[in-house]
């Protein structure tokens, strides 16, 4: 890496971002007695840990980790921080190269500020709430009437996040994702927080699925007689992995808990069809009788 | 209310029949029975789950009790004539148990029906779930009657502290301290829910109750409500179970219109409404603290107790959470009272527990029993034994949080502490039979792969200390066990329940330690022969075509889907071992006079005699049967 550096302790280093990684690597270069320039764009070092209470999995304080080294590296004479300041190009190669810094005004003097806060408190447009304004998320006309409907219908209730995925969930079988974002907006609940309930359930899902869900039951009472060589067989009849769906968007292979009918066991279902005591060798049939269904289905409706 | 006929055919409509056809037998009754002008003497009644689900679809005729099973439409004309116009029962429809030739034409007579208690199912397949005028019939509100009109909400909470009553939903909590707890609390409102998210694979005791009695969840709920001040009811209901939500439904609104639910109840000043909530397929919400955040409309994810739901709940008020069948038990304490109620049972379990007995059993159902009754009499009594002659190997209780009863145990008494003594638990009460051809550490792995695929991911110990015990479980179910590898499942499966915040991390190792504790032998048998003894473990298994027996008829040829077996007419069939999928169809479609295949592990997979060139069964014979002989 240093091939054009012959005799040892020469030239400098630059270590890119002021967090407790860079300030650490920064300390270790100078201590070994490398020049360092500590370049971080926030204006003052420190990261994403000085935000922290706790570090996992110690459960360590994080100040108490960090204030040492911050100590140290405003001491050390070998360290010099750059902060508030973006690289804009290196040019060169490692051991050997040149860096050009945007340093972004402060409008502070840094050389005579001492710290003392007293020009936060005094600045007159800070008590202002400064919010950025959200984008307005609009629906897919095919959406706008039962989206809106669906969220109208609960949304003066307590709780109403469950109930208005569920009904959009039947009636779409899957959750586009700016009807979500809809939603979000519209009950004003964060969409990082609904989205973590949409994929928390094994029934909903943000992928489209099939006409029919192809249900094979994984209940004990099913697979000790059975279920799991159904469920490979259809996997493989289809030709597609548990929870995928086949390429006509007909059906969607999933394995499901305990349906309930034990005592037909092993049980597969089709939407609303039930298939009971099945063996591997009724398989094909089924998948057949369903195509020529949707088939006949698409015909008359066509 | 609808005047009473001649004959009354309960046709039980529970998932179950409906699945076998229940709507279509119905339809078809309906037809015969005009074509024979009976319409205006027989009535059809769609009945909520009767239990006995391995003779679905099935009816039972009143006011004789006469039980007919596996039902078909081709039938019905025969019957209808025979039966309903002649008055001569038909025999070939009726109940014949195992090994006899007698059919037990009353319902009280047949075995699975004889030992049972039936408290909780009082009312299934007697009473049409869809009206409300049948449970009225059958005594139902009496029980809110006489609490709105004679009892303080503190005598109804002392009733059921009295009662002993225990939950069902597996912990077996004393409902009435629950109760007590959070009558006590000044907070207010307060809530109530009845937990209806069963998700125990193998059991469906609580959609049974909703679907065939669901007026009487109703009244418990609204009964409890009032012990404990609330006015606000809630009904947690999985999504899977269309048909109990329904029907559900159905029995809020016809209450409502009664005044059994809603503003002044029976014209007293106490307001009780009820509104049903769906799960969407998630194990963790039947745990009570993920329960009330997903009602919430939060992550189902628990969260450390105390404070407890009866002290901090649904939106920061007392909660209480009872199980389906706890609060179906309550209307009956309260009218007969709780002296009578704690007659039954054992010292510290009163009163019946549902069972939904499944897996290797000739009678599979839903029985409901006494507590104290021994898994003996349930398994070969109402049971009526294992299919084919099989041998007896185990009975899995309490789902993936539970564990394995052996042989051995079967004599202990159900209730809550023996069974926990035994190393498994009431649970929810699903009761999962095993015979021999059952291998304990596939069961196990089956187990810890839905616990692992359900646990929320909020311990390390339950979402990782599931991965490592499914990880090692699977490596000897593969036939890649080490030893020291039981040791270290039993220390993984301990620290896992120790660490672990709620319920369903605390008990998922049970299926794992249990199996360990009874049946030490199969798993040393996989790791060191590398042997399957129950012949179910794919790695340890090969399926073998006995030369003595081919006939060489293609069969197996044919179905094969990895065309792995090679052969010809009248030649002995070879599997060829490297493309066999192991999926068992060639013995399925083998013919049983012939029964030529065959299932081998450990040691006797080298013992066999292995062809490697097709030889023709006549050859074969001649070099083969003087040595016999």
């Amino acid at each position: 890496m240093f091939e054009n550096i012959t005799n040892g302790k020469i030239g400098s280093a630059l270590v890119v971002g002021g967090g407790i990684g860079g300030m650490q690597a920064a300390l270790d270069l100078a201590e070994s007695g490398i020049k360092v320039y500590l370049v971080d764009n926030k204006p003052s070092i420190g990261g994403v840990m000085a935000q922290l209470d706790k570090t996992f999995p110690t459960n360590d304080c994080a100040m108490c980790t960090m204030a040492p080294r911050l100590v140290e590296i405003g001491r050390h004479k070998d360290i010099e921080k750059i902060t508030y300041s973006e690289i804009e190009s290196i040019i060169g190669k490692p051991g050997n190269f040149k860096v050009q810094l945007k340093k972004k005004p402060r409008y502070v003097d840094e050389k005579k500020c001492t710290g003392c806060g007293a020009c936060v408190s005094n600045c007159p447009t800070r008590n202002s709430v400064q919010l950025i304004e959200k984008e307005k998320v609009a629906l897919q006309p095919q959406y706008v009437e039962k989206v809106t409907s669906i969220i109208n219908k609960h949304r003066n209730r307590k709780g109403p996040l469950m109930p208005i995925l569920q009904e959009v969930n039947a009636a779409y079988n899957y959750f586009p994702e700016n009807v979500l974002k809809y939603i979000s907006q519209e009950i004003d609940y964060p969409l990082s927080h609904i989205t973590r309930v949409a994929t928390f359930y094994s029934s909903f899902s943000l992928k489209p699925i099939g006409k029919y869900t192809l249900n094979v039951c994984m209940g004990t009472a099913c697979y000790v007689r059975g279920s799991g060589i159904l469920l490979e067989q259809f996997s493989e009849k289809l030709n597609v992995k548990v929870g995928e769906t086949t390429e006509d968007h007909l059906y969607t292979l999933k394995a499901v808990r305990c349906i309930g009918c034990c005592g037909l066991a092993p049980v597969a279902t089709i939407g609303e069809s039930v298939y009971g005591k099945l063996q591997a060798k009724d398989i094909s049939g089924i998948i057949e009788k369903k195509k020529n269904e949707a088939v006949e289905y698409a015909k008359v409706n066509n | 209310m609808a005047e009473k006929k001649r004959i009354e055919l309960m046709v039980c409509t529970g998932t179950g029949c409906f699945a076998g056809g229940a709507y279509q037998i119905i339809d078809e009754l309906k037809k015969e029975l005009e074509l024979f002008g009976l319409k205006e003497e027989v009535t059809v009644v769609a009945t909520g789950c009767n239990g006995f689900c391995g003779q679905g679809p099935l009816m039972v005729v009143l006011p004789d009790n006469i039980f007919y099973g596996w039902l078909e439409t081709k039938d019905i004309h025969h019957l209808v004539e025979e039966h309903f116009l002649k008055g001569r029962p038909v025999k070939k429809l009726m109940f014949i148990p195992p090994e006899q030739k007698e059919p037990l034409p009353l319902i009280s007579d047949i075995p699975f029906f004889k030992k049972q208690l039936l408290i909780v199912l009082r009312n299934k397949g007697i009473i049409d779930p869809e009206k409300i005028t049948d449970y009225i019939a059958r005594d139902g509100y009496l029980a809110i009657s006489k609490v709105l009109s004679s009892m303080n909400p503190i005598d109804v909470v002392n009733e059921i502290l009295k009662s002993g009553l225990r939950g069902r939903g597996g912990a077996g909590f004393p409902t009435g301290r629950k109760w007590q707890v959070a009558s006590q609390q000044s907070k207010s409102p307060k809530y109530l829910i009845a937990n209806c998210d069963e998700g125990d694979p193998g059991a469906y005791m609580d959609r049974s109750v909703l679907e065939s009695d669901p007026h009487s969840v109703i009244e418990g709920m609204t009964i409890a409500g009032y012990a404990i001040g609330s006015t606000n009811g809630f009904i947690y209901v999985r999504t899977e179970y269309p048909l109990a939500i329904k029907r559900m439904r159905i029995a809020i609104e016809q209450a409502q219109e009664y005044g059994l639910l809603g503003k002044n109840i029976l014209g007293t000043n106490f307001n009780f409404e009820i509104e049903i909530r769906e799960g969407s397929g998630a194990f963790v919400c039947g745990e009570e603290t993920s329960l009330i955040h997903s009602i919430e409309g939060n992550i189902p994810e628990p969260r450390q107790r105390p404070p407890f739901p009866a002290q901090e709940g649904l939106w920061g008020c007392p909660t209480v959470i009872n199980n389906v069948e706890t609060l179906a038990n309550v209307p009956v304490i309260i009218s007969r009272g709780a002296d009578w109620f704690s007659n039954i049972g054992t010292e510290t379990s009163k009163g019946t527990k549902i069972f939904s007995l499944v897996g290797k059993i000739n009678n599979t159902g839903l029985i409901e029993v006494p507590m104290g009754i021994t898994l003996r009499e349930v398994v070969y009594e109402i049971g009526g034994g294992i299919p084919k002659d099989k041998k007896f190997k185990a009975v899995q209780t309490g789902g993936p949080s539970g564990g394995c009863i052996p042989a051995e145990l079967l004599d202990s008494p159900i209730d809550f502490e023996s069974l926990q003594k035994a190393g498994s638990m009431m649970g929810s009460g699903g009761m999962i039979v095993m015979d021999e051809d059952t291998c304990v550490v596939d069961v196990a792995k089956f187990f810890i792969q839905f616990t692992n695929d359900e646990s929320c991911g909020k311990c390390v110990s339950c979402r990782d200390g599931s991965d490592a015990l499914l990880e090692v479980l699977t490596r000897i179910s593969n036939g890649e066990g080490m030893d020291g590898d039981v040791e270290f499942l039993t220390e993984l499966a301990e620290s896992v329940k120790d660490a672990s915040m709620c319920g369903l991390g605390q008990t998922l190792p049970n299926p794992v330690l249990s199996t360990i504790r009874y049946f030490k032998e199969e798993y040393e048998a996989h790791i060191k022969e590398k042997r399957c003894p129950a012949l179910v473990c794919r790695n340890l298994i090969e399926y073998y075509i006995d030369p003595n027996k081919c006939v060489g008829c293609l069969l197996c040829i044919k179905t094969c889907p990895t065309e792995a077996i090679k052969g010809e007419s009248k030649h002995i069939h070879i599997i060829d071992q490297e493309k066999c999928s192991k999926c068992g169809q060639c013995m399925e479609v083998c013919p049983p006079k012939i029964s030529a295949i065959l299932k081998i592990t450990g040691k006797d997979i080298n013992n066999m005699v292995q062809l490697t060139e097709l030889i023709s069964c006549k050859e074969w014979k001649k070099e083969h049967e003087p040595a016999h002989s």
